[in-house]
């Protein structure tokens, strides 16, 4: 049970520069999500935690303490590694009851093998106790490395990608049992993951990485609604969302965005047409999310966009449609059983309402229309 | 590979036992001779009165039994020195990213790639100058040369074959860096270590150029001491091959005791996974 806070760390390797300035504040009890795209530097920020890294610069505090020169065996912290990082040489049972046998965290035998037990029968690992790691599957592996974590009780779980290896199935059981296992451990977890389903689903804030830099903060609300740059927006959502760059024309009273050639129906919502007057924008980037956009093979109604079907996957239950308009391409969501050849014209319909607003040369979040997650930030 | 077919297994067999055959000869050969009396040692091939003569000879003084022991002593100390040194070397070559790490790598190797006999003329002179020749640490010293090159180099693959990962969960799990070390490194780089020490073992204890040129009265070793059964008007064969027989027979019996690491050891470190 701890509060962490990282504050302007870095941490190079050579001359790369795996964390750069990052500053991180995790409450008690708290489910932390660190999510970014491979090479992001999550795996370096858990380390820096752990104490296997040493950072360059700033400081790591555990309950107010700085703790940076404290070595790993000494900060009380259980880790799940990617690559299980299982001891090869002893069976599945001393490699949970290991940290319990350890000069620091020792427990008497008796009480050590009740743990194990114990621990064993939630991962669903209690009959493969007398194996060594190279008789087992990667996902009994995978939870026996949790198994070694969850025995102790430490200030701060840090987890690395520990149901990537998993079947897809397996996957979700064990996300929802960890959800499970969170309520009841009411102890400090810090996860990493590069799957956005995880992130949203399990995460009470997620701090999503890119370069080494935190692009940002905040719960998974704010993540998915008011992304805070274009890359947060893009990283979550499959398909990917939709950018497009449109100018702003003024007619009269009334403010349109010209979006793929058509300036006339696209009208600015109010809320975001007064923060786009602040900071007297000429340019937006307008990101519309796959679900915000519908389709209609008619011409329907004079604010549909003419476009051209490009490519269709079904997916089973649903279906990614991309459609070709003025040199974008256009991810939207349609059902499976559509009859979509390349080529068919296509009208399509942005939700402006559901949009998000991007700054054109910064592309940091500016607004959006929707009051859907939560209080509304500039 | 699973070839059941009885001809072919047959065949396989017995080329195997013929390679044996050839192999162990000489050894054979060498055992024989040294049951044999110096008068039946040109004219007798197979069939001659075995007798124990040699060996008795070779041990009613104690002087044989010295040489053993000078021998023991300064293989096992190189073996010691080099583990003390190598497993060390090897974990910093495996693990540590620093400058010239691959050329200092190389240089170790080098050592078993220059002729002995390249290096003894200067080794010489030195050792004569600051009084290592002829005792048991300069001796130690030069095997060096021989032993530390092989734990260091079996031993790198070794090393590099466990994942930082596996120290760092170690260390998460709350044992200290040198108690990872033993309780977890060790236990994992056994074999290699195994087989590393008992090769370069073998090598050092029949190591004769070093042990000719830079001892002299001091620490004879049994390689040298074999010399001393040629004389100016004879040679005792018998008690040459009787001498040479005791000193292979500690190295037999050590590749029998761990014929099992060897084999492993020295195959598993190469392959990565």
């Amino acid at each position: 049970m701890a509060d962490i806070a990282l504050k302007q760390v870095t941490k190079k390797y050579k001359q790369h520069t795996a964390l750069n300035g990052v500053s991180i504040d995790i409450k008690d009890k708290e489910f932390f999500v660190i999510f970014g795209p491979a090479g992001a530097g999550k795996t370096t920020l858990l380390n820096v935690i752990a104490g296997i890294a040493v950072p360059e610069e700033g400081v790591v505090t555990m309950n107010g303490k700085v703790v940076n020169s404290i070595e790993p065996e000494d900060r009380n912290v259980a880790m799940v590694f990617e690559n299980y990082a299982l001891y090869p040489h002893m069976s599945v049972f001393d490699n949970i009851a290991s940290p319990l046998r350890s000069p620091r965290y020792r427990q008497p035998e008796s009480k050590i093998k009740e743990e194990v037990h114990r621990v064993a029968k939630i991962l669903r690992i209690d009959w493969l106790l007398q194996r060594l790691p190279s008789e087992l599957s990667n996902g009994q592996r995978q939870r026996v490395s949790l198994g070694r974590a969850l025995v102790r009780s430490p200030e701060v779980f840090l987890m690395d990608e520990p149901l990537t290896h998993l079947d897809a199935k397996l996957r979700h059981q064990m996300r929802a049992e960890f959800k499970e296992m969170q309520a009841n451990l009411n102890t400090t977890t810090i996860y990493v993951t590069h799957d956005y389903l995880e992130a949203l689903s399990l995460g009470d804030r997620i701090a999503v990485l890119n370069e080494g830099r935190i692009e940002q903060i905040g719960t998974p609300d704010d993540i998915y609604y008011r992304p805070a740059t274009e890359f947060v927006a893009e990283a979550f959502g499959e398909p990917e969302i939709n950018l497009l760059t449109a100018g702003i024309v003024r007619k009269g009273g009334e403010w349109y965005l010209n979006l793929l050639g058509d300036s006339d129906h696209f009208t600015v919502p109010r809320q975001v047409k007064s923060v786009i007057e602040e900071l007297q924008l000429e340019t937006v980037r307008v990101g519309f999310r796959p679900k915000d956009i519908k389709y209609s093979f008619t011409d329907d109604s004079a604010s549909m966009l003419r476009a051209a079907v490009y490519s269709f996957e079904p997916l089973g239950s649903k279906a990614i449609l991309t459609a070709h308009a003025g040199g974008q391409l256009i991810r939207l969501i349609a059902p499976a059983d559509l009859e979509a050849r390349p080529d068919r014209p296509i009208y399509l319909k942005f939700n402006v309402d559901e949009a998000i607003f991007f700054d054109e040369r910064t592309r940091r979040f500016i607004a959006r229309a929707g009051e859907k997650g939560g209080r509304f930030v500039g | 590979m699973g070839n059941t077919n009885p001809f072919s297994k047959l065949l396989k067999n017995a080329a195997l036992l013929l390679y044996a055959l050839f192999a162990l000869f000489p050894l054979f050969w060498m055992i024989l001779i040294s049951f044999k009396h110096d008068r039946e040692m040109f004219n007798t091939v197979f069939l001659f009165h075995p007798t124990l003569e040699n060996y008795k000879v070779l041990f009613s003084s104690n002087e044989y039994i010295g040489y053993f022991l000078n021998n023991v002593y300064v293989s096992v100390g190189a073996v010691l020195v080099s583990i003390v040194v190598g497993v060390p070397a090897a974990y910093a070559l495996a693990r540590f990213d620093f400058k010239g790490k691959e050329n200092l790598a190389f240089t170790f190797l080098s050592f078993r790639f220059a002729p002995e006999l390249l290096v003894i003329l200067p080794l010489f002179l030195i050792y004569q100058k600051i009084g290592l020749y002829d005792t048991y640490f300069g001796l130690i010293w030069v095997y060096q040369l021989i032993s530390l090159p092989f734990i260091i180099w079996i031993l790198r693959g070794y090393f590099e074959d466990i994942s930082p990962e596996v120290e760092h969960a170690g260390r998460v799990d709350g044992y200290s860096w040198w108690r990872v070390f033993l309780k977890i490194i060790m236990p994992l780089i056994k074999p290699g270590l195994v087989a590393a020490a008992l090769l370069s073992f073998i090598f050092v204890w029949n190591n004769f150029t070093f042990a000719l040129l830079l001892a002299g009265q001091g620490v004879i070793t049994t390689t040298v001491a074999s010399l001393k059964y040629i004389s100016s008007d004879t040679v005792h064969y018998g008690q040459m091959a009787a001498a040479v027989t005791i000193s292979a027979l500690p190295e037999v019996i050590l590749a029998l005791l761990i014929q099992k690491h060897l084999v492993r050891g020295l195959s598993m470190g190469a392959v990565k996974g």
